[in-house]
């Protein structure tokens, strides 16, 4: 299996299972407190499935209360604490242990309110992404982050991972877009951070919530910034014969002063896999396909496309395809947005998301040819191009244990070279589990241990989502490094 | 006591310092141009560290949208780069020159721990929405790295974005990396005369959440010379249609005058530095951010009870206000926080800033925490001490 | 996903194709988001993935079933909406129809339910018998009062059961016999007609319909020697053995008028079982003796809908603006794929049709779920009524003689097949159903 320790199991709470279990139904009804085996297998890992733990118990809580008298009575039987929202973590963000009880918002799936003239939106933090788009959407309105896993993905679960997708190149990513949220700290407290208007007085709460990986607290209502949509938007496919000539242009594009909505890359075995799957017409034939959408009215959409295209010939675009319809337009989203997904239709993967200066794509995307085959195995490259996140997958056979092995191998080394050439470890997925012993690469232990400082403010006995994030010789801060 | 003053030219000269100052408990009051050092509470440190030694853009690649400079850079220098380039801070940074009546160079670091944002920002995010990457010295006296130079970073928490607004309490700022974004080829500005503040704030609300991109949306309500603008930008072709649409969408609120690029650059600028209402000096200036909605009708109740200069910019979102500092200094943070927002006094005499707290009071769990925060950070509570809330 | 089968667990065919489906899962969760049971429970176990680990566990194990895994399979709808989600072409209607079987082999399961089972086993699929117990439950709902307020399990769905029975029991089908009906003309085309179980006994008139409407188009019907239900039924609950013994006795039928007089297609106007008829190739893959003739039938097997696209419909004789919802049936949608046939057909039959929101979720009908499931069918048909309100049909139509019951008394219009209406629009007479109402005055 893996190479990531995970610390053993407490055998004092091992002992008093039947206890918290028993306290669990005290405080939410019976049917929703999980603790036959058969039925904690499921919740035993998420999205990053070569990683696995069975949790002690899975409880899942109606109301912000229940969840407040869940995590009292927790940290005060000291249990560890493992938020999960709808488990699509690629980073094992929700990967539980077997001496802690796994805390899932997924009931909590509610609109609250709609205000259409401030233009925010009151929700359960359960819900999920694009149900959030769904619901404002026959009003003209959208929310603006857009993971690829949106369809699934919850708020909660964005929150904490501080979530980006394809959009966010113009609108920024989750804590550009969320204007106050209702937490539950460990003790039970209930506590809002931020509220209706931009810009709260105090500290700024929610820089520090956003991102936090659930090591703070659960959030289980969030009031989100939402936006008017555009007339229209439209996406154009343009194809390369040489991959340095797509890298160039994203910079290209963006220096000659446009900023699309959208620029997505994608190389000849992810656009293989994906018009397999959504018919979008992606050009078989190329070496890299850029996916770049532009918005506005038709006429506007016109002139950027036009300028568009000027700039991609110049790059040696081979191909410039302009969506016609919006089912085209759907189809090519619906084939970017299920890459992941549609990659499993091939080979097991794992999926990378360092984040790079532009101007290295042409260079860093040559050095992750060469790392993967230099571990013997295959890879597919999509991306979000026009900020750098990468998310090279990693192909290989699950079943074949050397294989896990060499596949995580030329992961660490991808996302080394990430930060080697002044880009980061995790652009929108999250440290989790799976990035947490590459942390010193990109931090020093000083840098760490200030964040450090700020996790044991909310939770000082590293009971909330823990083992992630941080480097396991890091936690608790020994002697010497006092908080 | 005396104050002694220091002038660091590096950060870690910076963190010498500080870990001097921490030893031996010592308050630091950190400064850079010193333009909006009458903002918040007045500190009383035994130190002032002047960072402005602290200059100079160390990255700037336009093609990937990211600049980084140090703290004591000069905001102009910056600006003025970016400017060469066709780019710009998205958050239009204002200048509270004017508005404060002070002197000094305005800089980056001091932007940033002030966070304080200009027209834009209803549209693009705050300054710290702008930031990507941080450096600064915390109270320990030790060299925090955090965030990058890359668009999207999610490793590790966020704390440096959590440096912006902090008003220097958590550290000391010595180096910040932002996203910037190219400048409109053009801006129009439609101005729409003689509107009541109830109508103004409808026809703000309808024109921001229409789907034709308006980047800035403010009212200046002067006495019987009220103007409510609208700002556009992009192509030319662009907001000819997109202006064309609004006008007619709008058309109840009358016909509007058009501004173009060169006298739209003026306006939006005095707009974010809050010309219209700075006032005699005597007279206290708030700065309230509420939900728009509801906007109006506080500033009419507060009419009621006040001679008050009423400013709305973000569609509402915030109002500009000032008022003589003899009036009741309550009324305004009351009426703003039951209308579900908060104000903040920005201009104020010292004796005036000590005895009423310039920034809204916290929730009791959330000042709890704030407290925690600033031990995690500046355990020795020598950073600014007192700028923001007494005893953080 | 990882998978850990020995290689004696892999001789196992089922176990060999569940492996198969199991490796191309990668656990994204696309599929949570458009389940109709994790909508309304927000339990992961109660989801597509959720299940597709319970039954790794399971399978890997060797394990038998135990109830809770079986709680939370039972409460899966089959709608398959999740394989219309899942980028990875995961087949989980293979996954969880093994996982049936599995269950049904070695959990025990209570008395009660045991009872139920058969009973729905034994007489849905026999028309005559459930003719007779559809007059018997007219008789026997006086009991419901009573039964609803037993806390029995059995008890809720009894009452379930008795409350989808039909008010009235319609006349007996000239089409319940083994039959050929001859255009006027020239024959243009030859296909057999599924006649089929609980659809001719409880809405005769779909089958009519649809032989007006293909032999008014030159088309023979036949509705042939020996055919009965599809097997979909039991298929359903585990229960294979009867289920192949289903489709063998149709597969025969079929296959001797393939080689008789021949046939262009199979039609199925019910595109629940349409989805098990289409699958007998799988089903049988490993029979030697069937294998072959399975796949034949499948081959050819179409929606009615499907074929009626392929014909020159006559246009409308007498247009109607009557607005249509047209909910989609999770078998026609999701089971087969097709997505957008009949709302094109409506179209060009001059009706006006709207999209129901939220149209992938199931209206909980779902073969017999809305019996041994009647909580969250229930639920289900009050959302779906809700969302088919947003759109204010004249009337709703639909693809599957399933939904059409559990809609029947939910949405407050009538509830069509799909070839009634165009039947009714190329010349056929004004179906049954909206004869009473007003709506004639305003469209008629």
């Amino acid at each position: 299996m893996t190479q990531i320790a995970m610390p053993q199991p407490d055998p004092l709470i091992l002992a008093k299972r039947e206890r918290i279990i028993a306290g669990l139904q005290e405080r939410v009804p019976a049917q929703w407190v999980i603790t036959e085996e058969d039925e904690r297998r499921p919740y035993e890992t998420d999205a990053l499935t070569a990683y696995r733990r069975l949790p002690l118990a899975v409880v899942l809580p109606g109301s912000t209360e229940e969840v407040a008298a869940i995590l009292s009575f927790l940290s005060r039987e000291r249990v560890k604490i493992i938020p999960r929202g709808a488990g699509t973590s690629l980073s094992g963000g929700a990967l539980p242990q077997e001496d802690a009880v796994v805390v899932g918002v997924g009931r909590l799936n509610k609109v609250l309110d709609v205000d259409f003239a401030n233009r925010t939106a009151r929700v359960q933090s359960g819900i999920t992404n694009l149900a959030v788009t769904t619901h404002i959407s026959p009003d003209g309105f959208f929310y603006a982050p857009d993971p690829s896993s949106q369809l699934a993905c919850t708020i909660a679960g964005n929150i904490a991972m501080n979530s980006g997708g394809a959009h966010c190149l113009k609108y920024g990513v989750t804590t550009n877009n969320i204007l106050g949220v209702r937490m539950v700290l460990l003790d039970g407290t209930i506590v809002d951070f931020g509220g209706e208007t931009f810009d709260q007085p105090g500290y700024d709460w929610l820089s520090l919530i956003i991102g936090s990986e659930g090591q703070f607290g659960i959030v289980t209502e969030a009031t989100l910034r939402i936006l008017r949509a555009a007339e229209g938007a439209r996406p154009c496919l343009l194809g390369f014969d040489k991959v340095e000539d797509a890298g160039a242009c994203v910079a290209a594009i963006i220096a000659s002063g446009i900023i699309p909505v959208a620029i997505e890359y994608m190389d000849q075995t992810a656009i293989r896999i994906c018009e397999d799957f959504a018919h979008a017409g992606y050009p078989l034939d190329v070496a890299a396909m850029l996916i770049v959408e532009v918005e506005g009215a038709d006429a506007e959409i016109d002139v950027l496309l036009t300028h568009i295209e000027k700039v991609a010939r110049e790059h040696g675009a081979r191909i410039v395809k302009v969506s016609k319809s919006e089912a085209e337009s759907a189809a090519i989203w619906k084939g970017r947005k299920s890459a992941f997904g549609a990659t499993g239709r091939i080979a097991d993967y794992l999926c990378m998301d360092g984040t790079i200066p532009t101007g290295q794509l042409p260079y860093v995307l040559n050095r992750i040819g060469e790392i993967v085959a230099h571990h013997r195995l295959r890879v597919a490259n999509v991306f979000h191009a026009g900020d750098g996140n990468l998310h090279p997958l990693i192909l290989f056979n699950a079943n074949d244990d050397d294989e896990l092995e060499r596949a995580e191998q030329a992961g660490n080394e991808i996302l080394e070279l990430c930060v080697e050439v002044g880009g980061c470890l995790t652009g929108e997925h999250g440290v989790g589990i799976e990035k947490r012993d590459l942390m010193e690469k990109q931090f020093t232990s000083v840098d760490l241990d200030q964040q450090i400082r700020v996790k044991l403010l909310f939770d000082p006995d590293w009971l909330l989502n823990p083992a992630k994030v941080f480097p396991l010789n890091l936690h608790p801060l020994p002697l010497g490094r006092a908080a | 006591m005396s104050v002694s003053s220091l002038a660091p030219q590096n950060s870690l000269e910076v963190a010498s310092i500080v870990r001097d100052a921490a030893a031996r408990r010592q308050a630091i009051e950190i400064i850079g141009g010193g333009s909006k050092r009458a903002l918040g509470r007045p500190t009383d440190a035994a130190i002032t560290v002047d960072v402005s030694g602290l200059s100079g853009v160390t990255l700037y690649e336009p093609a990937e949208l990211v600049v980084s400079a140090r703290a004591g850079t000069p905001l102009q220098h910056v600006t003025d780069l970016l400017a060469q380039q066709g780019q710009m801070l998205p958050f239009e940074p204002a200048d509270y020159r004017p508005l404060l009546a002070s002197t000094g160079e305005p800089t980056i670091g001091g932007m940033v721990a002030t966070n304080l944002s200009g027209p834009r920002r209803l549209h693009v995010g705050a300054c710290r929405d702008a930031i990507i990457g941080c450096k600064f010295v915390n109270g320990r006296g030790e060299e925090i790295v955090s965030g990058g130079r890359v668009m999207k970073n999610v490793t590790g928490y966020d704390i440096g974005r959590a440096m912006a607004g902090a008003y220097g309490t958590l550290g000391v700022l010595t180096e910040i990396t932002f996203k910037v974004l190219p400048r409109a080829h053009a801006t129009l500005t439609l101005v729409y005369e003689g509107l009541s503040c109830d109508r103004a704030v409808a026809l703000m609300s309808a024109a921001v959440a229409s789907p034709f991109e308006v980047t800035a949306a403010a009212h200046i309500a002067e006495g019987n010379h009220a103007r409510t603008c609208l700002r556009l930008e992009g192509f030319d072709a662009s907001i000819t249609y997109r202006a064309g649409r609004l006008i007619e969408d709008l058309a109840e609120y009358g016909q509007p005058q058009r501004l173009d690029t060169a006298p739209s650059q003026v306006l939006w600028r005095e707009i974010g530095e809050a010309r219209s209402i700075i006032g005699p000096a005597d007279h206290v200036v708030w700065r309230l951010q509420l939900p728009p909605s509801r906007s109006a009708a506080l500033v009419n109740s507060l009419r009621a009870m006040m001679d008050v200069s009423v400013l709305y910019d973000w569609a509402g979102g915030l109002v500009w206000l000032s008022h003589a500092a003899g009036d009741d200094m309550t009324a305004v943070r009351t009426a703003a926080k039951a209308g579900g927002g908060h104000a903040t006094l920005i201009r104020a005499g010292e004796a005036l800033r000590r005895r009423v707290a310039p920034f809204e009071p916290q929730a009791t769990a959330v000042e709890k925490l704030a407290r925690g925060l600033k031990q995690a950070f500046d355990p020795a509570g020598i950073l600014n001490p007192g700028r923001m809330y007494a005893g953080i | 996903m990882q998978t850990s089968f020995s290689l004696a667990q892999l001789a196992d065919s089922d176990t060999r194709e569940s492996e198969k489906i199991l490796r191309t899962c990668v656990h994204c969760g696309f599929c949570t988001a458009t389940c109709p049971t994790y909508l309304l429970l927000g339990d992961e176990l109660d989801s597509p993935r959720g299940r597709i680990y319970l039954i790794k566990d399971m399978l890997e194990n060797g394990k038998k079933a135990t109830v809770e895994v079986a709680r939370h399979v039972d409460r899966c709808l089959s709608c398959l909406s999740c394989m219309s989600t899942c980028p990875s072409g995961v087949h989980y209607m293979h996954l969880v129809d093994h996982a049936r079987k599995h269950i049904e082999e070695t959990l025990p399961r209570p008395f009660a339910d045991r009872l139920m089972r058969a009973v729905l086993a034994t007489v849905l699929p026999r028309p005559e018998l459930f003719r007779l117990s559809l007059f018997a439950a007219r008789l026997a709902r006086v009991t419901s009062p009573l039964l609803a307020a037993l806390p029995f399990q059995w008890a809720k769905r009894t009452v379930a059961m008795l409350a989808l029975a039909p008010d009235t029991v319609p006349m007996r089908s000239p089409y319940s016999e083994p039959v050929t009906i001859v255009p006027e003309g020239p024959p243009q085309g030859r296909v057999a007609m599924l006649r089929g179980c609980a659809q001719g006994v409880l809405a005769p008139e779909i089958n009519e319909a649809a032989v007006r409407l293909l032999t008014r188009h030159g088309i023979e019907v036949v509705f042939a020697e020996g055919e009965g239900c599809c097997g979909a039924l039991v298929h359903h609950m585990g229960k294979q053995e009867a289920s192949h013994d289903q489709a063998r006795r149709n597969i025969d039928a079929w296959i001797s008028e393939m080689d008789g007089q021949g046939l262009d297609a199979i039609l199925i106007t019910a595109s629940g079982c349409g989805t098990t008829v289409k699958d007998y190739g799988f089903m049988f893959r490993d029979d030697n003796a069937y294998a072959q003739k399975a796949a034949r039938v499948a081959a050819i097997t179409r929606d009615v809908s499907e074929y009626v696209l392929t014909l020159d419909v006559q246009p409308p004789t007498m247009p109607s603006r009557l607005v249509v919802a047209y909910h989609s049936a999770c078998s026609m949608q999701h089971g087969q794929q097709i997505k957008t046939t009949a709302q094109g057909l409506l179209r060009k039959a001059g009706f006006v049709v709207k999209e129901v929101p939220e149209g992938h979720i199931c209206c909980g009908s779902a073969g017999v779920y809305n019996i041994l499931q009647p909580e969250i069918a229930g639920r289900l048909r009050e959302r779906k009524a809700a969302n088919i309100a947003k759109v204010t049909p004249s009337v709703v139509a639909t693809g599957n003689i399933g939904c059409m019951t559990q809609l029947a008394g939910a949405v407050g219009v009538p509830v069509l097949h799909t070839v009634e209406l165009l039947d009714w629009a190329s010349g056929g007479p004004l179906p049954r159903k909206l004869m009473k109402n007003a709506l004639l005055a305003q469209h008629g």
